[in-house]
Order: C-alpha cells, then sequence, then structure tokens
C-alpha cells in the first residue's frame, strides 16, 4: 500500500486546496445571498451549491438533454436555482402540453347528465 | 372576428359554473375580475403585436418563451429555445429554466405576484405575461405555458396565445383556476432599468440578483440603479449596486456604496461583511478591523450571516498590518461613520 496511496492521498490534498487561494481574501456576500438572509429564507441545511451543480447535471443528462447542452444549461442557474432542480426535478411542474379544455366541460357535463344532477342534453 | 369563449353559445351559463365549480373546487375560493375594469386600468387592453408562435408537440415552454422574449426585442425561434429548455424526460419545461432563458439574454426575469389585477397592470403597461396552467383533473394533470397578452373586463375575458391558437379567450373564472392549480405563476421580461407595473421589493430584487449572480454586471447595475430610485431608503437597492462594483474590482465605488447602505442599516451584516473587505482591499487594515468590530455589536441575534463575518475578520487579520501611520492616504478619508 505505502508510497501509492500515499502520494494518492498527497495529490487528494494537492488538488482540495486548489479551491482556497494562498492569500487569504474573504468572501463578499452576494446581494442574493444578502436577501435570502435578511428575508431568513437561506435554509441552512441545504447541500452546497456545487454539489447541487453536479447532481442537476446529472439529472439534465439522465433526463435526455443533450450532453453538449448540459453545461450551458447548468451554468445559467443561480444557487438558489440549482438548489431547487437538484431537490425537485422529477416532481415540478413540466409544462408540456395543452389539454383542450372544452373536453373536460363536456366529460363532466355528461358524467352529471348520467348521475341525473342535471338534463341539459335533451332526448328528443 | 369576435370569438365566443369557450364554453359555447347554447348552454354558456351551465358551462361556466361547471367548469368554475370543477376548477375552483380544487383551488379554493378563486378571484374573478371586477367587471367594471381592474383598479386604475383602462377597462380593455390587448397586445395585438405580441409575437405569435403555434406550439408542435410538448413545446408549449418553448413557444411561450418565444413569445415574450420577441415582445421584449429579442428575436428566437421556439426550435432553438428547445436545446435550452426542453427536458426531453419530463416532456415538458420546468420554471427555473425559463427564469434562466430570459435572464441569458440581459433581461430581467420578474415573476409577478399572483393576482389578476398585477397581472393585468403588467399587460396595461405593454408587456405580455407568460403564465403556468395546470389543466387536466384528478391523476391526469397537465401542466401548461401561455401568454397573456389581453383582457377585457366588460366582457369578463383573458385573451391568450396558446398552444396553436393566436388569440384564445378563457373566461377570467376559468383562466384564474387553471392559473391558481399552478401557484398563479407568472413572469415578464423586462428590460433591465425598467421596473414592473406593481413592484415589490424582494422580488425585483431576486431578479436583479439573478442578473448579478450569473455576472451580468451591466443589467444588474441598471437593474439596482432603478430600484435605488424607487426605494431610496431601502438598504438592499444599494447593496445590490455596490456589489456590482466590487464584483468589478471597483474597490473605491464599493466601499462608498456599502457606507451608504450602512448609513441606512447599519447592523445588515452583508455590508458590514463587504464594507471591511473593500476597505482591506484598498489597504486600510485598521479601518476594516474597526468596521468589524463596530459591526458585530449591531447584529441581530440570529444573525445568519455571523460565520461569514468571522471568516471575513479572521482574513484580514491573517493579512500583513502595515507600521502604523503607512496606510494609504485615502484611508485617513474614510472615516467609520
Amino acid at each position: 500500500m505505502s508510497f501509492r496511496k500515499g502520494l494518492v492521498y498527497a495529490l487528494c490534498l494537492a488538488v482540495l486546496n486548489l479551491g482556497s487561494p494562498m492569500m487569504a481574501h474573504a468572501e463578499l456576500v452576494g446581494t442574493m445571498q444578502a436577501l435570502e438572509a435578511s428575508t431568513r429564507t437561506q435554509d441552512l441545511a441545504t447541500v452546497s451549491a456545487a454539489l447541487a451543480r453536479d447532481q442537476v447535471r446529472e439529472q439534465m443528462t439522465a433526463l435526455g438533454v443533450d450532453p453538449a447542452a448540459v453545461e450551458a444549461r447548468v451554468a445559467r442557474l443561480t444557487d438558489t436555482e440549482l438548489r431547487t432542480l437538484a431537490e425537485r426535478m422529477d416532481q415540478m411542474p413540466a409544462g408540456g402540453d395543452a389539454l383542450a379544455v372544452i373536453g373536460i366541460v363536456f366529460v363532466v357535463l355528461i358524467i352529471l347528465e348520467v348521475v341525473g344532477v342535471i338534463d341539459i342534453f335533451k332526448k328528443t | 372576428m369576435r370569438r365566443v369563449p369557450r364554453g359555447g353559445r347554447r348552454f354558456p351559463a351551465v358551462a361556466a359554473t361547471l367548469l368554475a365549480l370543477l376548477l375552483a373546487g380544487c383551488a379554493g375560493q378563486s378571484r374573478l375580475v371586477d367587471t367594471t375594469g381592474p383598479a386604475g386600468l383602462p377597462p380593455k387592453v390587448e397586445l395585438t403585436a405580441t409575437p405569435f408562435h403555434p406550439q408542435s408537440d410538448q413545446q408549449c415552454g418553448p413557444a411561450a418563451l418565444a413569445t415574450v422574449l420577441g415582445a421584449a426585442g429579442r428575436d428566437v425561434l421556439p426550435a432553438s429555445l428547445s436545446q435550452e429548455i426542453f427536458l426531453p424526460g419530463r416532456q415538458g419545461t420546468l420554471q427555473p429554466e425559463i427564469v434562466a432563458a430570459i435572464r441569458a439574454r440581459g433581461l430581467l426575469p420578474y415573476e409577478l405576484e399572483g393576482d389578476l389585477t398585477t397581472l393585468f397592470a403588467e399587460v396595461a403597461a405593454g408587456r405580455p405575461v407568460l403564465v403556468l396552467q395546470r389543466q387536466g383533473f384528478g391523476p391526469w394533470p397537465a401542466w401548461h405555458y401561455a401568454v397573456v397578452v389581453g383582457y377585457d373586463a366588460t366582457r369578463d375575458v383573458v385573451t391568450l396565445r396558446s398552444g396553436t391558437r393566436e388569440r384564445l379567450q378563457l373566461r377570467a373564472a376559468v383562466f384564474d383556476a387553471t392559473w391558481a392549480r399552478a401557484d398563479r405563476w407568472a413572469i415578464v421580461a423586462l428590460a433591465p432599468g425598467t421596473l414592473p407595473a406593481r413592484t415589490d421589493l424582494t422580488r425585483y430584487l431576486r431578479a436583479a440578483a439573478g442578473l448579478e449572480a450569473t455576472r451580468q454586471y451591466d443589467e444588474a447595475r441598471a437593474a439596482y440603479a432603478a430600484a435605488v430610485a424607487q426605494w431610496p431608503y431601502e438598504p438592499l437597492p444599494r447593496l445590490g449596486g455596490a456589489n456590482v462594483e466590487a464584483a468589478l474590482g471597483h474597490w473605491r465605488e464599493a466601499e462608498h456604496g456599502y457606507a451608504e447602505v450602512l448609513r441606512l442599516a447599519p447592523g445588515l451584516a452583508a455590508a458590514i461583511n463587504n464594507r471591511a473587505e473593500a476597505l482591506s482591499r484598498l489597504g486600510c487594515r485598521t479601518l476594516a478591523l474597526r468596521v468589524l468590530d463596530d459591526g458585530a455589536a449591531r447584529l441581530a441575534p440570529d444573525e445568519p450571516l455571523r460565520v461569514a463575518l468571522s471568516r471575513t475578520l479572521a482574513a484580514i487579520e491573517a493579512s500583513p498590518a502595515l507600521p502604523a501611520g503607512s496606510e494609504p492616504a485615502l484611508c485617513a478619508q474614510l472615516q467609520v461613520r
């Protein structure tokens, strides 16, 4: 194990460290975050934006989005939107087709007619 | 040509009542249009110049989006939008991707408060409104995007570009019932700098912050400036403006903005944090630490941004201190207010 495993750990650490710049500058609080904080809508337990991004990317691919388009679609979502999608992409309303409203009216009229609540279809 | 609202000539009253019962039954009390005309609005409006894109199979999202984008001066065909927003596995389009697509074109995606008067106010202001409706019933829901392009309070109808219908007229009660079942979701595409007809600060800022978060700084700046003009005593629009300057590395302007915010709201954690960071970037370490120290006493007990503030404090404390008196001359002018 020793050398190879050690090397792997060392490389992992090096990669992780890439994320944090040496000369530590504090992070600014973006307006979105300030807004969430001020309205107390920030859910402190939610997944990190990076994790949400990965999940959305995976789900989009699984739901048949052209892999070439996935990255661009993910890139333009805000952290809040990414979290919403990561949690609910399979249950959110997906607007697709119009249902003929007139159809519903007649179905209901027929049901009511058959049940005997109304009598508007004259039997002549 | 005059179209008869769906429901037909023969039993209009019966059909409308039943439909309203059927739909409203699931939605609770639906709000009807005041037949004397929505408050302060013209009794009837129709945006006849709105483009029409008949939808193909399952493509009401791209079609409706192309309609509002076209009306906002961004001509695009539904087929090309399909690549951006259609989700094949769901056979439809999700709301956040519509929001993102509007924003990606440099427009402000403003989600309206869900009531007919607000909706009609946008239409009266010349902007078609993209809406989500839930049709179908029981185990067969059908979610549908359409665009409201007009209303007529005298006849109690709403006019939509919907599916393959260029001018679908629905009774207001029927439209409202289908809309209510989709949580009355409605969105307009605003040119940055334009305010919606009926403004709601939080909704507006959320949309503007989306422009900032996706690095469309010119558009975000224009949106925040309009909000500052509208709500001069609210701190968050000014915070947004300062954040845009900070993101562009304009630390001097940003610091000035944060200082103004703190004059309006001395305990606003985001402004305390960001002002300290801006001061630190300007080389004014001493003043930055004083701002943090001063601000810490003013925070609300349940302030969710405490962690961010302590991280900022640690980062500034860790930065090398200059010998007393050798900080930039600018720092003397930027007193803690």
